[in-house]
């Protein structure tokens, strides 16, 4: 097997003019998302040729302050998106999250590199690149989580005040929604590993394969990672979910503040 | 004997303020007054499903904060205004409400009991989607009113159905609170059910 083809940036320009098929797709069909098309992708070139330039300089001179100040940019990303998408979380809920989402990454990124791997945590060539796969479903998922969580709360509000009234626990009460929406948000997930291999060949077994990586070592990584983003999704949308939901209500006076 | 006293000093949210209230044991007392003078609130601060002031209200003598919330909330059960009917058969939802309360489900020969009370000739087996709004509201009230062990709340049971089964419905249900020795308090807006079965009338905010 040989490493993979060096692309020229004219070779690499090509790519661009596929853009146009898209755009003459979205003309005929009237769909008036040209703007967002164009935005998007600028936004994806400057931001991975920023991230190309970062990385560059971070293998060359490698150093642990800059892995973990990469990753703490990744995960600050991440949490302020989730954040953004839930704007009307109370203070402590989010604060909840936040932490959720540290927690959980944190520890299938040291698990995975440093006892799966067994790998220094520091080398940025394995933490950088998985600590974005994990950061990044990490993001999706939880986003969803709490979308759901939200609007399921807000649609059942007769629900809830019946609940209420026969004096159930808002305990009791809120664990439903939390099923729920942990459920919803794990779906991608499972779905995606249960169509693996099948429907499509995975974007890092894709990576290292055409990198001139063997096909059963990717599949060894593959299935790691897949196990990885399965761990991280549900326990930073359970610790969200679950330890969130209480700041919703004090125990005392069990009165739900959904808002 | 009293058995509900709120004092002059509660409010909520310091827009509405509500006077000095007694409610004896065993009457079957109406609340009124003009659309948003605050029926709705009042019932829910005396069940503590919205905050009040500690020290206002005031349940066999000891102030609400003095018992323990969830227990409090059974022996003072409010039947809400918005009715939630879980999907399936009308059993299902006597179930739903009774799992909820963490009770043993209730025999069928029961909740047929209080179908008939509330004026409902439908088998239990009967599922709830395609029933009438005033249908699912006296399902809900029923299911409601086998929970209710000291005193019931309620946030306008009528307001669904035509005066002649309201008659009815309330004619049951006083009889029934009689029997029981339920204390009852009844937000209504007919001023001729009021007139008919209330043994106390609490007007709130003026006369409607």
């Amino acid at each position: 097997m040989k490493g993979i083809i060096q692309l020229e940036i004219w070779q690499f320009l090509l790519i661009y003019l596929l853009l146009v098929v898209v755009l003459v797709v979205m003309r005929v069909c009237r769909v008036d998302k040209t703007r967002q098309l164009v935005v998007a992708s600028i936004k994806m070139t400057v931001q991975l040729i920023l991230a190309g330039l970062i990385l560059t300089y971070i293998f060359e001179h490698p150093h642990p302050l800059f892995v973990v100040a990469y990753l703490g940019a990744m995960t600050g990303f991440t949490i302020h998106r989730v954040l953004s998408k839930n704007r009307d979380l109370n203070p402590r809920f989010q604060v909840v999250t936040a932490l959720s989402i540290v927690v959980a990454g944190v520890f299938t990124l040291v698990y995975f590199v440093g006892a799966v791997v067994g790998e220094n945590l520091f080398n940025p060539q394995y933490v950088i690149p998985i600590g974005g796969m994990i950061m990044g479903n990490t993001m999706t998922g939880v986003s969803l989580a709490l979308k759901t969580f939200r609007e399921a709360l807000q649609d059942q509000r007769s629900k809830i005040e019946a609940l209420v009234c026969v004096g159930t626990s808002a305990e009791d009460i809120l664990l439903p929604f939390i099923k729920q929406a942990l459920e919803t948000a794990m779906l991608p997930t499972l779905n995606s590993m249960v169509g693996m291999g099948i429907v499509s060949l995975p974007g890092m077994m894709t990576g290292q394969i055409l990198a001139g990586t063997l096909p059963m070592t990717s599949i060894l990584y593959q299935i790691a990672i897949m196990i990885a983003i399965c761990t991280v999704v549900t326990c930073a949308c359970f610790g969200s979910l679950y330890f969130g939901s209480r700041t919703l209500y004090d125990p005392k006076q069990q009165i739900l503040h959904l808002s | 004997m009293e058995i509900l006293h709120t004092t002059q000093a509660l409010h909520f949210r310091d827009l509405i303020q509500y006077p000095d209230i007694r409610v004896e044991e065993g009457a079957f007392a109406f609340v009124t007054g003009r659309s948003g003078a605050g029926k709705s609130t009042y019932l829910r601060l005396l069940n503590g499903s919205v905050p009040a002031d500690p020290g206002c209200i005031y349940y066999h003598g000891l102030p609400l904060e003095e018992y323990q919330i969830l227990n409090y909330r059974r022996q003072v059960l409010l039947v809400p205004q918005a009715v939630y009917l879980a999907p399936g058969t009308i059993l299902d939802n006597f179930y739903f409400y009774y799992d909820a309360q963490h009770q043993p489900r209730p025999e069928v020969e029961r909740a047929e009991e209080f179908l008939r009370l509330c004026c409902l000739d439908i088998p239990v087996t009967a599922s709830c989607e395609p029933l009438s709004g005033g249908e699912r509201q006296r399902v809900f009230l029923a299911i409601f009113l086998s929970l209710a062990t000291h005193v019931v709340l309620l946030d306008e049971p009528t307001a669904a159905l035509d005066e002649a089964t309201a008659h009815q419905v309330l004619g049951h249900l006083k009889a029934y609170c009689k029997q029981q020795g339920l204390t009852a308090l009844c937000v209504c807006h007919s001023p001729k059910l009021v007139e008919t079965y209330a043994d106390q009338v609490i007007v709130l905010g003026g006369a409607s």
